[in-house]
């Protein structure tokens, strides 16, 4: 980059700020979905709203594209940076501002963890809600932008859900205060239309979110089962009988072996098991439990596990949470999928993996939120042997056809970034997409702000679609994929 | 406009707050009602789209309404995907009868309105909520998926029908309380709720405000799970605790339990049909009488400062009963009083630092005339007002009416 653009930046933010040693830039060159890597002309590391307003203005004076990054955890690219472009950590930006428990509300800075939240909330008795399983790592600006869910997110909804308001900076350098505190600001939801725009539209500098009252009891079984469609009718069931469980997850026998292989949970061999949890108050989750069970042991499951304490129940969502990383263990690559069904279609759909499986000879794992029909399937194989990893590519494209032709969505919380921009005309008519890239274009006009994401545009030159890879954080046991 | 048969002249019946339209479209498809409101685009005619018209008189007086589309015949109900918990309806569909079908297979859509003819689109536009916003939030909170006509002429989808969806920009959400002002709402997806086991409300009653305010307190960092969580208090200070359960028989006993407890005066049980009718009175109060309606919002700890801001507000002579007073920070007031009375008392809550978002929801066209019905703009409008220029580039949805 030009001399005189990096002086430019060092002056509105200070030098330390400024990243441009290439072996420092390294780091930065993808988020949690490797395979999609650019490196950036500079990493600036703004240490407040005002930096982050800076920023911008010289990027926007200066025709240089923007990227904003929280903690790199993303799956599909959303913090892929853009050539001859820039990327904002907000990592610095991590201070909790202010939690009033009266009121149930916390303020946070961008780079703030997802759990540091609750931790703050936790010796009142409150707790975050959304759960992405990068909690631990996972930044609260990154949930906003790409609007992360969680297994609990059936009954408690997600990011879009817990955000009241924000403060941004927009494309053209303004710092706006969107949505509010308070409840029923008038006009239209400016705040909704932010959560889970993926980074294309502003910059989150801070954000008031909302927490919750821990419930009393919480329960959590898992039952076994001889197949996905007894699974899939006991789920069915309990809906049916008017619970609402707190998270309700399915694994198959592929991801049972390499979670057990991984994390030794000591799941029952089975063809598929279900977890289910109900929460709320006591003498609710003790009544609605007993149908629960029951429910399952109609439906034919073979084995039914309650968690007796909190540790037992911690182990088994060691297990569930696990599954995606314990893949390695039992293959050499494999490619996470996320796709949404109607819930009803789920037995169908995976009938359909099941028979792509065997077509093309490739392992596939299904790891999913059987409540709200939101699938991960892992494919699984080895990029050593030729032609592998383009068939592994062409497999999870597949997967999602499968699920657009269920009525579904090709995806449920990972967003489409840089990864699955290309399926959205699948999705959306042609225009649906010219008015959402008018919405980006009203707020975005130069096409600055996170170019190249979410709406489809020509593939970029060196982009090249690849098998997942280990994420530097996953390697060193600090957060795992959902 | 080359769709005749969808257009007759407008009559006192179709008065946008006063103002009677030269001409009402009534279409027939999602596709007519596009191109009239692509046809109304180049011709600059100022356009409200109107639902059931249940709240039509919500906004800024309109100087000029050249024409009104009516979306009373697109009321079907598009699918109910029970088995998956979600309902696509066509906009014009009510409520109330969108609530009677999903009935048929145990389940609905926990909103409430107090008017019977409110439209699926008009509610959504609106994002009006009833008491249940305590648990379930509001409309645009159960809002999966959406379809619009756009001034264009182009008809747009966004979300979907599966309840887990992220991608592409969630148009619906834009569109939540934007008052008609971006695009018609079309038709529109939400997620939905199993049809409670049991249900039961306690009724608590207190003299004045400052015991009620402590037992909400305590209530809400309890971990009793309302449903709904209301309050009401008449001109007089009586106040009203309206504590709503619903789950399964047993924890909704244990759960009554729990909250008698705290409750400091003798809370009575409702339930069945007591207690809907207790529900849908509750709802309907603020409007059932004449008198000026204005909502706002509070931080759920400045209740007693809320309390004592309407006492101030009636020591200059206004009447004011406060209603459907979610405890979680946002209600009705319906005023009384002469104008000069009114704008004093709006004046008052505009400039309490304990209150915010004070809008005039329904109040006379003098009023309207002195006092602006919707505030100051937020830093949302500012935005939102940038996006309008894309989606309305000729200004003419609700033009001059709404919040932006």
């Amino acid at each position: 980059m030009d001399h005189r653009l990096v002086d430019q930046f060092r002056r509105a933010i200070g030098r330390e700020a400024v990243l441009s040693d290439p072996v420092q830039l390294v780091t930065y060159e993808c988020d949690a979905l490797p395979h999609l890597r650019s490196l950036p002309e500079l990493v600036l590391l703004p240490q407040s709203a005002a930096d982050v307003q800076a920023i911008v203005r010289i990027c926007d004076k200066e025709g240089i594209p923007f990227v904003a990054r929280g903690h790199g955890t993303g799956l599909s690219g959303g913090a892929l940076p853009v050539p001859g472009g820039v990327v904002i950590s907000l990592a610095k930006l991590n201070r909790v501002l202010e939690v009033d428990i009266p009121n149930q509300r916390v303020t946070v800075e961008p780079g703030v963890t997802n759990l540091e939240i609750t931790r703050c909330v936790a010796p009142s008795g409150y707790y975050y809600a959304p759960d992405p399983s990068s909690q631990q790592v996972c930044s609260l600006g990154g949930n906003v932008a790409e609007n992360s869910g969680g297994a609990h997110c059936l009954k408690y909804g997600f990011t879009v859900h817990h955000i009241l308001a924000v403060e941004a900076v927009l494309p053209n350098g303004e710092l706006v205060q969107i949505g509010s505190p308070l409840a029923d600001a008038p006009g239209p939801d400016v705040l909704g239309l932010l959560v889970g725009s993926e980074g294309t539209l502003a910059i989150v500098t801070k954000a008031v979110v909302r927490v919750l009252r821990k419930p009393e009891s919480v329960q959590t079984l898992l039952a076994a089962f001889n197949s996905i469609s007894e699974a899939g009718a006991a789920v069915s069931d309990i809906i049916a009988a008017g619970i609402v469980p707190a998270a309700v997850e399915m694994m198959d026998a592929v991801a049972i072996e390499a979670a057990e292989a991984a994390v030794h949970p000591n799941f029952p061999s089975a063809d598929t098991i279900l977890i289910v949890e109900l929460d709320g108050p006591s003498a609710e989750v003790s009544e609605l439990f007993a149908v629960v069970e029951s429910t399952c042991r109609k439906s034919g499951a073979t084995r039914v596990e309650i968690a007796q304490d909190e540790a037992q129940r911690a182990r088994i969502w060691k297990g569930r949470k696990a599954a995606f990383a314990a893949m390695g263990r039992i293959s050499p690559n494999y490619y996470v999928q996320d796709g949404v069904v109607p819930r009803t279609k789920l037995p169908e759909v995976l009938g359909r993996i099941r028979e792509l499986e065997k077509r093309e000879g490739l392992r596939i794992g299904n790891v999913f939120h059987a409540g709200d029909g939101n699938l991960h399937p892992l494919i699984c194989y080895d990029e050593r042997i030729e032609g592998q990893s383009a068939l592994a590519e062409k497999v999870a494209g597949e997967i999602l056809i499968y699920c657009l032709e269920a009525g579904g969505s090709i995806t449920g919380e990972h967003g489409v970034g840089a990864d699955k921009k290309e399926f959205m005309p699948k999705m959306f008519s042609e225009d649906s997409l010219e008015v959402m890239q008018s919405v980006r274009d009203a707020l975005d006009p130069k096409r600055l702000c996170n170019p190249g994401k979410v709406l489809p545009t020509p593939r970029l030159c060196g982009e090249v679609p690849g098998p997942y890879r280990e994420h530097p954080v996953e390697r060193a046991g600090l957060g795992e994929r959902f | 406009m080359g769709v005749t048969q969808a257009l007759r002249q407008g009559s006192p019946e179709d008065a946008v707050d006063g103002v009677v339209p030269p001409v009402v479209a009534v279409p027939e498809s999602p596709e007519e009602l596009a191109q009239i409101l692509a046809a109304a685009a180049l011709d600059n005619q100022l356009t409200v789209v109107r639902g059931g018209g249940s709240k039509i008189g919500w906004g800024r007086v309109a100087a000029r309404v050249d024409l009104v589309i009516g979306t009373q015949k697109l009321d079907q109900l598009l699918a109910h995907r029970y088995g998956d918990m979600t309902v696509t309806a066509q906009a014009g569909m009510s409520l109330a009868s969108l609530n009677r079908r999903l009935a048929e297979h145990g389940q609905y859509l926990p909103i409430e309105s107090a008017f019977e003819q409110a439209t699926v689109g008009g509610i959504v536009a609106t994002n009006d909520a009833g008491p249940m916003r305590h648990r379930f939030g509001t409309p645009r909170d159960l809002l999966i998926g959406v379809t619009l006509a756009m001034t264009d002429g182009r008809l747009v989808k966004a979300g979907g029908t599966v309840v887990k969806n992220v991608a592409g920009y969630d148009l619906g959400k834009l569109v939540s309380g934007s008052h008609g002002t971006l695009a018609a709402i079309v038709d529109v997806t939400f997620k939905l709720l199993p049809v409670p086991l049991a249900s039961k409300t306690l009724v608590a009653t207190y003299a004045d405000g400052k015991a009620l305010a402590h037992d909400v307190a305590v209530l809400h960092g309890s971990q009793v799970e309302f449903t709904a969580f209301d309050i009401s208090v008449s001109d007089q200070g009586r106040c009203i605790l309206l504590m709503r359960m619903a789950s399964s028989p047993a924890a909704i006993d244990a759960q009554a339990a729990q909250a008698r407890q705290v409750v400091s005066s003798a809370p009575t049980a409702v339930s069945g049909d007591e207690e809907r009718a207790l529900w849908e009175e509750h709802i309907r109060a603020p409007w059932a009488l004449g008198g000026t309606v204005v909502r706002f919002s509070w931080l759920p700890s400045n209740l007693p400062a809320v309390f004592s801001l309407l006492d101030r507000v009636r020591a200059h002579g206004c009447r004011v009963t406060m209603f459907t007073a979610r405890t979680s920070g946002a209600g009705l007031v319906r005023l009384e009083g002469d104008e000069p009375v009114l704008v004093g008392a709006i004046g008052a809550l505009r400039s309490s630092e304990h209150v915010g978002h004070v809008v005039l929801l329904r109040a006379s066209r003098t009023l309207k005339g002195q006092v602006d019905v919707w505030g100051k703009a937020t830093g949302a409008n500012e935005v939102a007002r940038v996006l309008k220029r894309k989606f309305d580039p000729a200004g003419i949805l609700n033009a001059g009416r709404g919040p932006i």
